[in-house]
């Protein structure tokens, strides 16, 4: 845990000045109500929720993977990632397509939503460090409160968010009480 | 500069040839003296020579020519090929290979390298008998052996006493073919590759055969050089640079302190006015005057006489001896059946070979959605069209992936070495046998099996194979015999690597882990199991931690390499007789032939080959109670409901069907709802976030589009195998050992 908190602080610093100040576009989304934005550098598409292939034995929040034109891309649920129920499927659900670091090299991960809302400019100006206690969301996933209409909204460091390493070990971590339910069925 | 691909097929040549030679020296080292290996030992260093010259690498060119003047002295049958003198080749191929290995980097090698190479050609000069600074023409005198390199000898021995010209330099006349540029040569390379050899005292460009602008060819070589060289080399060193051009182009070599005759021959036959020519001469520094006009004499008494072929000159004149000519001729002969063999094969970068096998891959995807369509159409011209489209794809399939096809021999052999070289450290006297060498397998698998290959080999002949008095005593050979096999097997290739030693030692093995906490104590474990403890991390029984093994780090890293390669390992022994580990691996890594089955909506796909049969549940269950067994024909099937595995919700089936799978020697059914046929899958790598369910072997894309999961075998089997465990006692104290 040490480990990837500390690799994800190396990250930042290029995210984050990237990000914060010389581009300030901004893609928000809902979340169980709540208005979320992540930086759309990242993004590489949103696609519609479609068919969808769940893989057993996995931790509610990996929902499964899809065919994204013959790759197989697989997608997370953020509510559950973020410790809140799974997400309810609805008319507007949405996958966020987004690229991750893995390594050397960049994988396209797929980020479920209840629904995505506009693309906005949020200066600088308008971003304040993220608090270190008083979300509820973990603190290493929020990379600063973006300020719109006067209202907060969470901007996602969706580097660490979708961590490999991290979501890796959660997933083998996660197997096995799903191995003691067989057990008991 | 030299454009890199061509450097690359350089490095990738000279590796070839450096296995080669490893190879042929590994023969000759067990006292086998086959003048073929060892002119196949030449040949390799003479070619790695020649090549590094055109390149400019002058410490490869330094290096194997020392290794190459003692090898024709090896050849002429002067110094004899010992296992000692083998030795040091080897030793002098493996500095070569890190040279090698440092151009491919195109790093420079660290200076306790250099020195190293020193040392080595000091050692290799010692066999050549004679001091470099002595002069060719004089050293057969200082010679002791008696025996003297056969051009030496045509010197001392000429028959004419006429007139010795004064200089102590060499003398080339070179007049390049008008081919030369054409077959991709530089003529001023091999000037270049020269000057490796020695100095380049005047070198006078002979430009006279360049016609007048009008008819000139700008891609025809017109050039011609007279050099005089000052040089330690061999004749034969001098000349065999010049391999690449002989057939085309027009080359003398003169050796210091040659007859007025010669040169005068040589005037006779070079193609440019004998004035002309004696000018050049004198401008070289070659002759002096006084000499021309001894030489011109000369010409004018022999002037009638006729041509004779340069071969029947050369002998006469004892400019080469005629088994030199005999030698040369079967070079020649060779180099031209080498390149017959090239001519069947392609070098193909392995990237283009893999970016095929990706698009066959979305080929067989694309043409399984069209199949889909044109049956939901019903139109039967269209299936019948599809129909024998996907035959079509399916060959076109098998053969892109038979492209990546490779015969494992050629692992096998590099072990020839590791076991020499071991075998040597550990001083025992072990016998390397391999057999199934033909045995296909894919390129990325036979990539990446070496390194645990390699321990396993180390392993067996460091802790299985017992010193010779341990041997003797038990009544064994001393010489202990170390076997490699490899054969296919129900859609895997399995690697056998067996040693006639000790075996393993149950009861120490078994203390071992109880101590290790890897097995809590008392618990029942048949052999098999116990033997397979030995792969378990943190595990070694080697009461000495030796150089080769013995930290307990290895076994535990073998299987885990293996079973990224989606295969498994496993160990048989017989205490005192020895033991047999046993690799089986996945025949190809990117398409498999599917069997496609449907549990509630999902499908998932099971490998071809592990299936033996469909069966239905109903018909064959046993109505015992809630044993989850079948009774298949008399035998006892073990089956498992994918459903409960995969925690799949829906209604059950009424039919349910079982899907009977064989790995290795095991067998079990898979009970699913439906069956859905055959079908060709890509597999579809699982990922960083997938790879730790150890019952998916990837994914795959259905004709619908749809993403379908393949199910891992022998992975399942091991889940369930220790899901049982976990749900009985509790032998084990950590997770990991898989046991079918």
């Amino acid at each position: 845990m040490n480990a990837i908190v500390q690799a994800a602080q190396a990250l930042p610093a290029m995210d984050g000045s990237q990000g914060l100040e010389e581009q300030q576009q901004y893609l928000t989304f809902m979340l169980s109500g709540e208005t979320y934005a992540i930086s759309i550098l990242r993004i590489k598409e949103i696609i519609q929720y479609g068919q969808l292939t769940e893989v057993p034995r996995m931790p509610d929040f990996i929902r499964g993977v899809i065919n994204l034109r013959g790759a197989v891309v697989p997608v997370i649920d953020l509510s559950a990632r973020f410790g809140k129920q799974p997400t309810a499927i609805g008319r507007r659900n949405c996958i966020i397509i987004i690229e991750v670091a893995l390594g050397a090299e960049t994988q396209s991960v797929g980020v479920m939503v209840d629904a995505v809302n506009a693309v906005m400019e949020i200066p600088a100006s308008e971003i304040e460090p993220a608090p270190t206690f008083g979300t509820n969301i973990r603190a290493d996933f929020i990379a600063g409160m973006g300020k719109i209409n006067g209202k907060f909204v969470i901007i996602l460091n969706i580097q660490h968010v979708l961590s490999m390493d991290d979501m890796a070990a959660l997933a083998t971590a996660g197997s096995a009480p799903s191995a003691e339910l067989v057990q008991a069925g | 500069m030299i454009p890199d691909e061509y450097l690359q097929t350089f490095v990738v040549e000279c590796k070839e040839l450096l296995e080669q030679m490893e190879e042929a020296l590994l023969i000759v080292e067990q006292a086998e003296q086959d003048p073929e290996i060892i002119n196949a030992i030449f040949r390799a260093a003479h070619t790695i020579k020649g090549s590094a010259g055109m390149f400019g690498l002058d410490p490869v060119v330094e290096f194997t020519h020392a290794a190459e003047s003692v090898l024709d002295r090896v050849r002429s049958g002067e110094v004899a090929m010992t296992s000692v003198l083998a030795a040091l080749f080897i030793e002098a191929h493996d500095h070569l290979k890190e040279l090698i290995g440092h151009v491919a980097e195109g790093s420079h090698p660290a200076e306790a390298t250099d020195n190293h190479g020193k040392t080595l050609i000091a050692r290799l000069e010692a066999y050549l008998g004679e001091t470099p600074a002595e002069q060719p023409g004089n050293s057969g005198s200082s010679d002791n052996s008696g025996e003297m390199p056969v051009i030496q000898t045509a010197n001392v021995e000429r028959e004419h006493s006429d007139a010795v010209v004064g200089t102590d330099l060499w003398h080339l006349s070179l007049r390049f073919g008008p081919e030369v540029f054409r077959n991709g040569m530089d003529p001023f390379s091999f000037v270049r590759c020269l000057a490796s050899l020695g100095s380049i005292e005047e070198l006078v460009t002979v430009i006279d055969a360049i016609p007048a602008a009008a008819q000139m060819d700008p891609e025809s070589c017109y050039l011609g050089f007279e050099i005089s060289f000052s040089s330690d080399a061999d004749k034969l060193a001098i000349d065999s640079l010049f391999n690449f051009v002989r057939s085309d182009c027009f080359i003398r070599i003169l050796p210091p302190r040659s007859k007025a005759s010669e040169y005068q021959r040589l005037i006779q036959e070079l193609p440019e006015q004998e004035m002309r020519l004696g000018e050049i001469l004198v401008k070289c520094g070659t002759l002096t005057p006084e000499e021309l006009d001894n030489i011109l004499r000369l010409q004018s008494q022999h002037g009638d006489a006729p041509q004779r072929p340069i071969g029947e000159v050369l002998v006469e004149q004892q400019m080469v001896s005629s088994p030199v000519v005999e030698a040369a001729l079967a070079k020649q002969q060779q180099v031209k059946d080498n390149k017959k063999s090239e001519a069947s094969l392609i070098r193909v970068d392995a990237e283009k070979l893999d970016e095929l096998i990706n698009l066959v891959g979305e080929l067989i995807i694309a043409g399984a959605g069209t199949n889909l369509i044109a049956r939901r159409a019903g139109m039967a011209e269209l299936m019948e069209s599809t129909a024998t489209l996907s035959r079509l794809v399916e060959d076109v399939r098998d053969s892109a992936l038979a492209l990546r096809m490779v015969q494992i021999g050629g692992t096998f052999n590099r072990f020839t070495r590791v076991v020499r070289d071991v075998s040597k450290e550990l001083g025992k006297d072990i016998d390397l046998v391999i057999s199934g060498g033909d045995t296909e397998l894919d390129k990325t698998v036979v990539e990446k099996i070496g390194d645990p290959l390699t321990h396993l080999v180390r392993n067996s002949m460091d802790h299985g194979i017992e010193a010779a008095e341990l041997r003797l005593a038990r009544g064994k050979s001393a010489k202990g015999t170390l076997r490699l096999n490899a054969y296919h097997d129900a859609g895997s290739i399995v690697i056998e690597v067996s040693d006639d030693g000790g075996g393993l030692n149950k009861e120490k093995i078994l203390n071992k882990a109880i101590e290790r906490g890897l097995v809590a104590e008392g618990a029942n474990l048949s052999d098999k199991e116990i033997y397979n403890l030995i792969f378990e991390a943190g595990f070694s029984t080697a009461d000495a931690v030796s150089n080769l093994s013995g930290r307990g780090v290895g076994m535990d890293v073998v299987k885990r390499n293996i079973q990224a390669l989606r295969g498994s390992v496993d160990l048989d022994s017989i205490e005192g007789q020895g033991s047999t580990i046993r690799i089986r691996l996945p025949l190809t890594l990117a398409i498999i032939d599917g069997f496609m089955v449907g549990v509630g909506n999902a499908s998932y796909v099971i490998p071809l080959d592990m299936v033996v049969e469909c069966v239905e549940l109903n018909a064959w269950a046993s109505d015992e109670g809630d044993g989850q067994y079948l009774n298949l024909r008399g035998e006892v099937l073990p089956y498992r409901r994918l459903r409960d595995h995969f925690v799949i919700d829906g209604d059950m089936v009424q039919r349910e069907n079982v899907v009977v799978v064989r790995y290795g020697e095991h067998k079990a059914g898979l009970v699913v709802d439906k069956l859905m046929g055959e079908f060709q899958t890509v597999i579809k790598p699982l990922g960083k976030l997938f790879s730790s369910e150890k019952s998916i072997g990837g994914f795959t894309i259905l004709g619908s589009g749809e993403v379908a999961l393949i199910v891992d075998v022998p992975g399942l089997m091991g889940q369930i195998e220790h899901e049982r465990e976990a749900g009985e006692v509790v032998p084990f104290t950590r997770s990991g050992v898989v046991m079918h």
